[in-house]
Protein backbone atom coordinates (compact mmCIF):
# COMPACT_ATOMS: atom_id res chain seq x y z
CA UNK A 1 0.00 0.00 0.00
CA UNK A 2 2.76 1.78 1.12
CA UNK A 3 4.78 1.66 -2.03
CA UNK A 4 1.81 2.70 -4.36
CA UNK A 5 1.24 5.54 -2.48
CA UNK A 6 4.65 6.69 -3.28
CA UNK A 7 4.46 5.71 -7.01
CA UNK A 8 1.46 7.85 -7.34
CA UNK A 9 3.26 10.67 -5.74
CA UNK A 10 6.21 10.47 -7.89
CA UNK A 11 3.67 10.47 -11.18
CA UNK A 12 1.70 13.24 -9.56
CA UNK A 13 4.75 15.10 -9.36
CA UNK A 14 6.41 14.56 -12.45
CA UNK A 15 2.65 15.32 -14.57
CA UNK A 16 3.38 18.50 -12.39
CA UNK A 17 7.05 19.20 -13.76
CA UNK A 18 5.40 18.06 -17.10
CA UNK A 19 3.05 20.39 -17.29
CA UNK A 20 4.61 23.46 -15.78
CA UNK A 21 7.58 22.71 -18.63
CA UNK A 22 4.84 22.60 -20.92
CA UNK A 23 3.37 26.08 -19.93
CA UNK A 24 6.36 28.26 -21.80
CA UNK A 25 4.18 28.94 -24.95
CA UNK A 26 1.51 30.38 -23.22
CA UNK A 27 3.73 32.48 -20.78
CA UNK A 28 3.37 36.48 -20.89
CA UNK A 29 6.93 37.47 -22.29
CA UNK A 30 5.80 41.07 -21.63
CA UNK A 31 6.89 40.87 -18.06
CA UNK A 32 10.95 40.66 -20.00
CA UNK A 33 10.23 43.88 -21.71
CA UNK A 34 11.22 46.46 -18.39
CA UNK A 35 14.21 44.88 -17.15
CA UNK A 36 17.27 46.65 -16.55
CA UNK A 37 20.97 45.41 -15.82
CA UNK A 38 22.10 44.30 -12.51
CA UNK A 39 24.67 46.44 -12.98
CA UNK A 40 24.67 50.01 -14.10
CA UNK A 41 27.17 51.06 -16.87
CA UNK A 42 27.86 47.71 -18.77
CA UNK A 43 28.77 48.41 -22.40
CA UNK A 44 28.06 46.68 -25.18
CA UNK A 45 30.34 45.64 -27.91
CA UNK A 46 29.72 45.71 -32.02
CA UNK A 47 30.19 42.48 -33.22
CA UNK A 48 32.75 41.22 -35.37
CA UNK A 49 29.82 39.68 -38.02
CA UNK A 50 27.00 40.67 -39.60
CA UNK A 51 24.11 38.45 -41.30
CA UNK A 52 24.87 35.46 -43.38
CA UNK A 53 28.45 36.19 -43.67
CA UNK A 54 30.15 33.76 -45.56
CA UNK A 55 31.64 31.58 -42.54
CA UNK A 56 35.04 32.35 -41.40
CA UNK A 57 37.82 29.56 -42.06
CA UNK A 58 39.12 28.29 -39.17
CA UNK A 59 41.30 25.43 -40.84
CA UNK A 60 41.50 25.05 -44.60
CA UNK A 61 42.81 22.67 -46.93
CA UNK A 62 43.02 23.42 -50.80
CA UNK A 63 44.23 22.07 -54.16
CA UNK A 64 44.57 24.95 -56.84
CA UNK A 65 44.90 24.58 -60.48
CA UNK A 66 45.92 26.31 -63.63
CA UNK A 67 45.34 25.29 -67.06
CA UNK A 68 48.12 26.01 -69.62
CA UNK A 69 49.46 29.30 -70.59
CA UNK A 70 53.12 30.78 -71.56
CA UNK A 71 55.61 32.80 -69.85
CA UNK A 72 57.96 34.74 -72.49
CA UNK A 73 60.77 36.02 -70.46
CA UNK A 74 63.01 39.46 -71.43
CA UNK A 75 66.22 39.48 -70.89
CA UNK A 76 67.64 38.67 -67.60
CA UNK A 77 70.12 41.68 -66.66
CA UNK A 78 73.22 42.61 -64.45
CA UNK A 79 72.48 45.06 -61.76
CA UNK A 80 74.78 47.58 -64.32
CA UNK A 81 71.62 47.00 -66.66
CA UNK A 82 73.88 44.88 -68.63
CA UNK A 83 71.95 41.64 -70.25
CA UNK A 84 73.92 38.47 -68.86
CA UNK A 85 71.81 36.31 -70.48
CA UNK A 86 70.86 36.02 -74.37
CA UNK A 87 67.58 36.69 -75.76
CA UNK A 88 65.06 33.71 -75.14
CA UNK A 89 64.41 31.85 -78.49
CA UNK A 90 61.47 30.84 -77.54
CA UNK A 91 59.07 31.41 -74.66
CA UNK A 92 58.36 28.47 -71.76
CA UNK A 93 54.55 26.79 -72.36
CA UNK A 94 53.19 25.48 -69.25
CA UNK A 95 50.89 22.75 -69.53
CA UNK A 96 49.40 23.09 -66.12
CA UNK A 97 50.52 24.66 -62.75
CA UNK A 98 49.17 23.65 -59.59
CA UNK A 99 49.88 23.68 -55.47
CA UNK A 100 48.06 22.41 -52.40
CA UNK A 101 47.19 25.47 -49.67
CA UNK A 102 46.76 25.34 -46.24
CA UNK A 103 45.68 28.15 -43.73
CA UNK A 104 44.78 27.97 -40.51
CA UNK A 105 43.74 30.98 -38.05
CA UNK A 106 42.94 29.34 -34.88
CA UNK A 107 41.22 31.81 -31.52
CA UNK A 108 43.48 32.89 -29.19
CA UNK A 109 41.27 35.36 -27.31
CA UNK A 110 37.54 35.66 -28.64
CA UNK A 111 35.39 37.26 -26.34
CA UNK A 112 32.92 40.38 -27.22
CA UNK A 113 35.55 43.27 -26.16
CA UNK A 114 38.36 41.41 -28.20
CA UNK A 115 39.05 38.67 -30.52
CA UNK A 116 42.82 37.81 -31.41
CA UNK A 117 42.98 34.92 -33.69
CA UNK A 118 46.84 33.89 -34.96
CA UNK A 119 47.73 30.71 -37.52
CA UNK A 120 50.01 29.62 -40.02
CA UNK A 121 49.43 29.84 -43.94
CA UNK A 122 51.60 27.00 -46.62
CA UNK A 123 51.07 27.49 -50.60
CA UNK A 124 52.69 25.54 -52.81
CA UNK A 125 52.83 25.77 -56.35
CA UNK A 126 54.26 23.64 -59.20
CA UNK A 127 54.89 24.29 -62.55
CA UNK A 128 54.69 21.46 -65.29
CA UNK A 129 56.86 22.67 -68.41
CA UNK A 130 56.62 21.34 -71.85
CA UNK A 131 59.38 19.52 -72.78
CA UNK A 132 60.97 20.02 -75.94
CA UNK A 133 63.46 17.41 -77.59
CA UNK A 134 63.36 16.28 -73.61
CA UNK A 135 64.76 19.60 -72.30
CA UNK A 136 62.58 21.62 -70.49
CA UNK A 137 63.82 25.24 -71.54
CA UNK A 138 66.32 26.43 -74.09
CA UNK A 139 68.90 28.83 -72.75
CA UNK A 140 67.82 32.38 -71.67
CA UNK A 141 64.80 30.77 -70.03
CA UNK A 142 66.00 30.86 -66.86
CA UNK A 143 62.92 32.12 -64.81
CA UNK A 144 60.61 29.24 -66.64
CA UNK A 145 63.42 26.58 -65.90
CA UNK A 146 63.26 27.62 -62.41
CA UNK A 147 59.75 27.27 -61.88
CA UNK A 148 59.43 24.46 -63.96
CA UNK A 149 62.41 22.49 -61.75
CA UNK A 150 61.61 24.34 -58.09
CA UNK A 151 58.22 24.77 -57.95
CA UNK A 152 56.98 28.19 -55.50
CA UNK A 153 56.63 28.11 -51.68
CA UNK A 154 55.25 29.97 -49.00
CA UNK A 155 55.17 29.36 -45.68
CA UNK A 156 54.25 32.40 -43.19
CA UNK A 157 52.68 32.97 -39.92
CA UNK A 158 49.77 35.50 -39.17
CA UNK A 159 47.58 37.51 -36.57
CA UNK A 160 44.33 39.30 -36.67
CA UNK A 161 43.31 41.60 -34.20
CA UNK A 162 39.51 42.99 -33.79
CA UNK A 163 38.83 45.91 -31.10
CA UNK A 164 35.48 46.88 -30.63
CA UNK A 165 35.23 50.33 -29.41
CA UNK A 166 31.60 50.08 -28.62
CA UNK A 167 28.57 49.05 -30.37
CA UNK A 168 29.05 50.70 -33.68
CA UNK A 169 33.06 51.22 -33.79
CA UNK A 170 35.52 48.80 -34.14
CA UNK A 171 39.64 48.54 -35.19
CA UNK A 172 41.01 45.68 -37.41
CA UNK A 173 44.87 44.71 -37.13
CA UNK A 174 46.08 42.20 -39.16
CA UNK A 175 50.03 41.19 -39.26
CA UNK A 176 51.17 38.61 -41.79
CA UNK A 177 55.17 37.36 -42.19
CA UNK A 178 55.82 34.75 -45.09
CA UNK A 179 59.02 33.40 -46.31
CA UNK A 180 58.38 33.01 -50.01
CA UNK A 181 60.44 31.13 -52.94
CA UNK A 182 62.00 28.56 -54.75
CA UNK A 183 63.02 26.71 -51.81
CA UNK A 184 62.98 23.09 -50.69
CA UNK A 185 62.21 22.14 -47.11
CA UNK A 186 65.96 22.00 -46.22
CA UNK A 187 66.94 25.50 -47.56
CA UNK A 188 63.98 27.48 -45.95
CA UNK A 189 65.87 31.54 -46.51
CA UNK A 190 66.89 33.51 -44.08
CA UNK A 191 64.44 35.34 -41.61
CA UNK A 192 66.31 38.73 -43.31
CA UNK A 193 63.89 37.17 -46.41
CA UNK A 194 60.69 37.61 -44.39
CA UNK A 195 57.80 39.67 -46.70
CA UNK A 196 55.76 41.48 -44.13
CA UNK A 197 51.78 42.94 -44.48
CA UNK A 198 49.88 44.80 -42.95
CA UNK A 199 46.40 46.38 -42.62
CA UNK A 200 44.50 48.50 -40.41
CA UNK A 201 41.07 49.23 -40.58
CA UNK A 202 38.85 51.84 -38.64
CA UNK A 203 35.00 50.71 -39.34
CA UNK A 204 31.37 50.92 -38.27
CA UNK A 205 28.86 48.34 -37.90
CA UNK A 206 25.46 50.44 -38.11
CA UNK A 207 23.49 47.23 -37.77
CA UNK A 208 23.34 43.46 -37.64
CA UNK A 209 23.68 43.88 -41.96
CA UNK A 210 26.43 46.35 -42.37
CA UNK A 211 29.73 46.70 -41.55
CA UNK A 212 32.74 48.96 -43.48
CA UNK A 213 35.43 50.33 -42.80
CA UNK A 214 38.63 52.34 -44.43
CA UNK A 215 42.20 52.30 -43.74
CA UNK A 216 45.67 51.27 -45.02
CA UNK A 217 47.22 48.52 -45.84
CA UNK A 218 51.35 47.41 -46.46
CA UNK A 219 50.53 44.58 -49.22
CA UNK A 220 52.47 42.05 -51.47
CA UNK A 221 49.11 41.46 -53.05
CA UNK A 222 50.37 43.24 -56.81
CA UNK A 223 53.91 41.26 -56.43
CA UNK A 224 55.63 43.95 -54.98
CA UNK A 225 55.65 45.65 -51.64
CA UNK A 226 52.81 48.61 -52.21
CA UNK A 227 50.96 51.09 -49.89
CA UNK A 228 47.47 50.94 -50.52
CA UNK A 229 44.44 52.43 -48.78
CA UNK A 230 41.50 50.13 -48.55
CA UNK A 231 37.95 50.11 -48.24
CA UNK A 232 35.83 47.32 -46.50
CA UNK A 233 32.09 46.75 -47.12
CA UNK A 234 30.52 43.81 -45.70
CA UNK A 235 26.45 44.08 -46.26
CA UNK A 236 23.40 42.51 -46.47
CA UNK A 237 20.21 42.92 -47.95
CA UNK A 238 16.78 42.76 -45.98
CA UNK A 239 15.61 39.82 -47.47
CA UNK A 240 19.19 38.00 -46.83
CA UNK A 241 19.32 36.63 -50.28
CA UNK A 242 21.66 39.08 -51.98
CA UNK A 243 24.70 41.33 -50.04
CA UNK A 244 28.76 42.35 -50.69
CA UNK A 245 31.96 41.03 -49.07
CA UNK A 246 34.19 43.87 -50.10
CA UNK A 247 37.95 44.40 -48.87
CA UNK A 248 38.95 46.43 -51.70
CA UNK A 249 41.29 46.27 -53.27
CA UNK A 250 42.27 42.82 -52.13
CA UNK A 251 38.78 41.38 -52.71
CA UNK A 252 35.19 41.83 -53.53
CA UNK A 253 32.24 39.61 -54.69
CA UNK A 254 28.38 39.88 -54.50
CA UNK A 255 27.27 37.19 -52.21
CA UNK A 256 23.82 35.15 -52.97
CA UNK A 257 22.98 33.27 -49.81
CA UNK A 258 20.61 30.10 -51.05
CA UNK A 259 20.23 28.91 -46.90
CA UNK A 260 22.16 29.24 -43.91
CA UNK A 261 24.24 25.86 -45.38
CA UNK A 262 25.05 27.15 -49.01
CA UNK A 263 25.69 30.55 -50.61
CA UNK A 264 27.81 31.64 -53.87
CA UNK A 265 29.73 34.42 -54.60
CA UNK A 266 31.09 36.46 -57.51
CA UNK A 267 33.83 38.90 -57.95
CA UNK A 268 37.82 38.89 -57.81
CA UNK A 269 40.62 38.63 -55.78
CA UNK A 270 44.24 39.75 -56.19
CA UNK A 271 46.99 36.76 -55.15
CA UNK A 272 50.28 37.87 -54.91
CA UNK A 273 53.77 37.39 -53.62
CA UNK A 274 57.39 38.65 -53.68
CA UNK A 275 59.46 35.31 -54.08
CA UNK A 276 63.10 34.86 -53.41
CA UNK A 277 64.30 32.94 -56.27
CA UNK A 278 67.81 31.17 -55.60
CA UNK A 279 67.90 28.80 -58.73
CA UNK A 280 67.86 32.00 -60.84
CA UNK A 281 71.24 32.21 -62.71
CA UNK A 282 72.80 35.65 -62.11
CA UNK A 283 75.61 37.80 -61.88
CA UNK A 284 74.10 39.77 -58.41
CA UNK A 285 76.82 41.13 -56.14
CA UNK A 286 76.78 38.72 -52.89
CA UNK A 287 73.93 38.68 -50.53
CA UNK A 288 71.94 40.46 -53.08
CA UNK A 289 69.20 38.06 -54.64
CA UNK A 290 66.52 37.84 -57.31
CA UNK A 291 63.26 38.06 -55.97
CA UNK A 292 60.07 36.91 -58.65
CA UNK A 293 57.45 39.61 -58.48
CA UNK A 294 54.07 37.74 -58.57
CA UNK A 295 50.61 39.59 -58.64
CA UNK A 296 47.51 38.17 -60.39
CA UNK A 297 43.68 38.92 -60.51
CA UNK A 298 41.48 35.58 -60.19
CA UNK A 299 37.94 36.94 -61.24
CA UNK A 300 36.16 33.94 -59.65
CA UNK A 301 32.71 32.03 -58.99
CA UNK A 302 32.81 30.91 -55.59
CA UNK A 303 30.50 28.01 -54.29
CA UNK A 304 30.28 26.86 -50.72
CA UNK A 305 28.43 24.74 -48.88
CA UNK A 306 27.88 23.08 -45.91
CA UNK A 307 29.18 19.55 -45.76
CA UNK A 308 28.41 18.40 -41.94
CA UNK A 309 27.68 20.77 -39.36
CA UNK A 310 30.97 22.88 -39.31
CA UNK A 311 32.54 21.04 -42.19
CA UNK A 312 32.33 23.19 -45.21
CA UNK A 313 33.33 22.72 -49.04
CA UNK A 314 33.95 25.42 -51.25
CA UNK A 315 35.01 25.15 -55.19
CA UNK A 316 35.75 28.16 -57.22
CA UNK A 317 36.74 28.68 -60.95
CA UNK A 318 37.73 31.63 -62.50
CA UNK A 319 40.10 33.32 -65.05
CA UNK A 320 43.53 34.16 -63.54
CA UNK A 321 44.92 37.34 -65.14
CA UNK A 322 48.55 38.01 -64.83
CA UNK A 323 49.30 41.47 -63.36
CA UNK A 324 52.76 41.06 -62.64
CA UNK A 325 55.81 38.59 -63.33
CA UNK A 326 58.75 40.13 -63.34
CA UNK A 327 61.88 40.13 -61.55
CA UNK A 328 63.80 42.66 -59.44
CA UNK A 329 67.33 42.66 -57.79
CA UNK A 330 67.23 42.81 -53.86
CA UNK A 331 69.87 43.74 -51.54
CA UNK A 332 70.59 42.00 -47.94
CA UNK A 333 66.72 40.82 -48.26
CA UNK A 334 65.96 44.74 -47.67
CA UNK A 335 62.75 45.65 -49.35
CA UNK A 336 62.36 49.10 -51.36
CA UNK A 337 59.12 50.86 -52.58
CA UNK A 338 58.74 51.64 -56.29
CA UNK A 339 54.92 52.13 -56.04
CA UNK A 340 52.26 52.73 -59.19
CA UNK A 341 54.96 55.08 -60.07
CA UNK A 342 58.81 54.49 -59.61
CA UNK A 343 60.78 53.87 -62.32
CA UNK A 344 63.42 51.00 -60.74
CA UNK A 345 64.27 48.99 -63.01
CA UNK A 346 63.11 45.30 -63.53
CA UNK A 347 66.16 42.84 -63.50
CA UNK A 348 63.58 40.91 -65.96
CA UNK A 349 60.59 41.39 -67.41
CA UNK A 350 58.38 39.37 -68.27
CA UNK A 351 54.55 38.47 -69.55
CA UNK A 352 52.75 35.64 -68.68
CA UNK A 353 49.34 34.70 -70.04
CA UNK A 354 46.22 34.19 -68.45
CA UNK A 355 44.48 31.15 -67.62
CA UNK A 356 41.17 29.37 -66.47
CA UNK A 357 41.47 28.60 -62.99
CA UNK A 358 39.80 26.13 -60.66
CA UNK A 359 40.55 25.67 -56.35
CA UNK A 360 38.86 23.20 -53.98
CA UNK A 361 38.66 23.31 -50.38
CA UNK A 362 37.28 21.56 -47.40
CA UNK A 363 37.50 23.74 -44.15
CA UNK A 364 36.30 23.94 -40.79
CA UNK A 365 34.45 27.18 -39.83
CA UNK A 366 33.98 29.01 -37.54
CA UNK A 367 30.92 29.38 -34.68
CA UNK B 1 30.55 15.58 22.85
CA UNK B 2 29.05 11.69 22.26
CA UNK B 3 28.33 10.11 19.60
CA UNK B 4 24.85 11.07 19.13
CA UNK B 5 25.76 15.07 18.94
CA UNK B 6 28.92 14.57 16.74
CA UNK B 7 26.86 12.75 14.17
CA UNK B 8 24.27 16.06 14.23
CA UNK B 9 27.78 18.46 13.74
CA UNK B 10 28.79 16.15 10.59
CA UNK B 11 25.45 16.00 9.05
CA UNK B 12 25.03 19.88 9.80
CA UNK B 13 28.13 20.98 7.95
CA UNK B 14 27.60 18.64 5.20
CA UNK B 15 24.39 19.92 4.92
CA UNK B 16 25.70 23.39 5.01
CA UNK B 17 28.27 22.64 2.29
CA UNK B 18 25.67 21.20 -0.20
CA UNK B 19 23.69 24.74 0.82
CA UNK B 20 26.69 26.45 -0.05
CA UNK B 21 27.08 24.87 -3.19
CA UNK B 22 24.19 24.44 -4.25
CA UNK B 23 23.48 28.13 -4.26
CA UNK B 24 27.01 28.61 -6.56
CA UNK B 25 25.66 26.38 -8.80
CA UNK B 26 22.08 27.79 -8.82
CA UNK B 27 23.95 31.28 -9.36
CA UNK B 28 23.57 31.16 -12.96
CA UNK B 29 19.87 30.96 -12.92
CA UNK B 30 17.85 34.58 -14.03
CA UNK B 31 17.18 36.54 -16.86
CA UNK B 32 20.61 37.50 -19.06
CA UNK B 33 21.24 39.71 -22.25
CA UNK B 34 23.43 38.60 -25.04
CA UNK B 35 26.06 40.34 -25.79
CA UNK B 36 24.47 41.94 -29.01
CA UNK B 37 21.42 42.99 -27.13
CA UNK B 38 19.57 41.28 -29.43
CA UNK B 39 18.02 38.46 -27.04
CA UNK B 40 16.78 37.83 -23.46
CA UNK B 41 17.44 34.77 -21.89
CA UNK B 42 15.85 32.98 -18.85
CA UNK B 43 18.11 30.26 -17.08
CA UNK B 44 16.36 27.70 -14.88
CA UNK B 45 17.08 24.85 -13.45
CA UNK B 46 15.01 21.58 -14.02
CA UNK B 47 16.11 18.11 -11.98
CA UNK B 48 20.20 18.71 -12.04
CA UNK B 49 20.64 20.49 -15.27
CA UNK B 50 20.20 23.97 -16.39
CA UNK B 51 18.54 24.99 -18.84
CA UNK B 52 17.89 28.49 -20.62
CA UNK B 53 15.37 29.56 -22.95
CA UNK B 54 14.32 33.08 -25.21
CA UNK B 55 11.92 35.14 -23.61
CA UNK B 56 12.60 38.55 -25.40
CA UNK B 57 13.93 39.80 -28.60
CA UNK B 58 14.63 43.26 -29.72
CA UNK B 59 13.02 42.72 -33.35
CA UNK B 60 10.05 40.38 -32.62
CA UNK B 61 8.86 40.31 -35.69
CA UNK B 62 10.66 39.20 -38.87
CA UNK B 63 10.76 42.44 -41.08
CA UNK B 64 9.98 40.74 -44.28
CA UNK B 65 6.94 38.45 -43.00
CA UNK B 66 5.89 41.29 -40.47
CA UNK B 67 5.05 38.13 -38.33
CA UNK B 68 6.88 36.83 -35.13
CA UNK B 69 10.29 34.99 -36.06
CA UNK B 70 10.69 31.55 -35.91
CA UNK B 71 13.06 29.35 -35.99
CA UNK B 72 13.31 29.28 -40.11
CA UNK B 73 16.55 28.58 -40.12
CA UNK B 74 16.79 24.85 -38.31
CA UNK B 75 18.30 22.22 -39.78
CA UNK B 76 14.92 20.30 -39.09
CA UNK B 77 12.21 21.13 -41.33
CA UNK B 78 9.73 20.29 -38.92
CA UNK B 79 10.57 22.08 -35.87
CA UNK B 80 11.10 25.80 -38.62
CA UNK B 81 7.39 27.18 -37.45
CA UNK B 82 8.65 26.75 -33.97
CA UNK B 83 8.20 30.71 -32.38
CA UNK B 84 11.47 31.83 -31.20
CA UNK B 85 10.13 33.32 -28.31
CA UNK B 86 10.23 30.40 -25.61
CA UNK B 87 12.38 28.39 -27.70
CA UNK B 88 15.27 26.50 -25.58
CA UNK B 89 18.36 27.75 -26.70
CA UNK B 90 20.62 26.49 -23.68
CA UNK B 91 20.53 22.71 -22.66
CA UNK B 92 21.76 19.89 -20.54
CA UNK B 93 24.32 22.22 -18.50
CA UNK B 94 25.72 20.93 -15.00
CA UNK B 95 27.82 22.66 -12.76
CA UNK B 96 31.39 21.66 -11.89
CA UNK B 97 31.95 23.01 -8.64
CA UNK B 98 35.98 22.00 -8.92
CA UNK B 99 36.22 24.00 -12.20
CA UNK B 100 33.48 26.35 -11.18
CA UNK B 101 31.80 25.97 -14.40
CA UNK B 102 28.62 24.79 -16.04
CA UNK B 103 29.68 22.31 -18.68
CA UNK B 104 28.33 19.57 -20.41
CA UNK B 105 25.52 21.79 -22.10
CA UNK B 106 24.70 22.50 -26.07
CA UNK B 107 24.03 26.42 -27.36
CA UNK B 108 21.37 26.79 -30.23
CA UNK B 109 21.82 29.60 -32.61
CA UNK B 110 18.57 30.51 -34.31
CA UNK B 111 20.64 32.65 -36.62
CA UNK B 112 21.91 29.90 -38.60
CA UNK B 113 20.54 26.78 -37.09
CA UNK B 114 23.44 25.59 -35.37
CA UNK B 115 24.47 24.08 -32.61
CA UNK B 116 27.16 24.29 -30.28
CA UNK B 117 28.91 22.65 -27.38
CA UNK B 118 28.93 25.25 -24.48
CA UNK B 119 30.49 26.19 -21.43
CA UNK B 120 29.51 29.05 -18.91
CA UNK B 121 31.02 30.96 -16.24
CA UNK B 122 30.73 33.59 -14.42
CA UNK B 123 32.32 36.42 -15.01
CA UNK B 124 30.88 38.13 -11.71
CA UNK B 125 27.48 37.71 -10.19
CA UNK B 126 26.34 39.66 -13.13
CA UNK B 127 28.08 38.59 -16.09
CA UNK B 128 28.21 35.79 -17.56
CA UNK B 129 30.76 34.31 -19.80
CA UNK B 130 29.28 32.22 -22.62
CA UNK B 131 31.82 29.95 -24.90
CA UNK B 132 30.23 27.85 -27.90
CA UNK B 133 32.78 25.83 -29.51
CA UNK B 134 33.36 23.10 -31.72
CA UNK B 135 34.85 20.10 -30.61
CA UNK B 136 37.34 21.57 -28.36
CA UNK B 137 37.14 25.37 -26.64
CA UNK B 138 39.93 26.44 -28.45
CA UNK B 139 37.42 26.69 -31.85
CA UNK B 140 35.09 28.65 -30.03
CA UNK B 141 33.69 32.06 -29.36
CA UNK B 142 32.87 33.85 -26.19
CA UNK B 143 30.07 35.98 -25.50
CA UNK B 144 29.54 38.04 -22.33
CA UNK B 145 25.70 38.18 -21.27
CA UNK B 146 25.28 40.83 -18.40
CA UNK B 147 22.16 39.87 -15.90
CA UNK B 148 18.77 41.60 -15.88
CA UNK B 149 16.62 42.31 -13.05
CA UNK B 150 13.42 43.93 -12.05
CA UNK B 151 13.53 47.91 -12.37
CA UNK B 152 14.50 49.84 -8.98
CA UNK B 153 11.22 51.83 -7.96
Amino acid sequence: MRRIFIRTLAVLISTTFFAVAQTDSTEDFSQYDQLDFAEAGLKRYASPKILDLSPQKLISLGYDFQGAYTLTEGLLRSGAGNAILPEPQEATRFNYSHGVRFFANIPIVSKSSVVWQGGVNYLEHHYQAEAKDGRIGLAGLETGNTLASKGLKSIGLHTTLYKPLNEKQFLLFQVAADLNGDFSWNEIPEPAQLRYSAVAIWGKRPHDRLQWGVGLSRTYRVGEMNYIPVVMYNWTMPNRKWGTEILFPARAHIRRTFSPRSLAMAGFELEGQSYQLRSLPNDLPSGTTAHLRRGEIRLRLIWERQIKQFIWFSAQVGYRLNYRFNVDAIDQGREFYRGFFGDQLYLQTNQLGNTPYAQFTINLVSP
Amino acid sequence: MNMKSLLLLVLGISLSLTAFSQNKADAVVGVWETGNGKARVKIDKEGQKYVGRIVWLREPNDPTTGTPKVDKNNDEESLRARPLKGLRILQDFVYDEADAEWEDGTIYDAENGKTYKCVMTMKDANALNIRGYIGIPTFGRTDVWKRLQMPKK
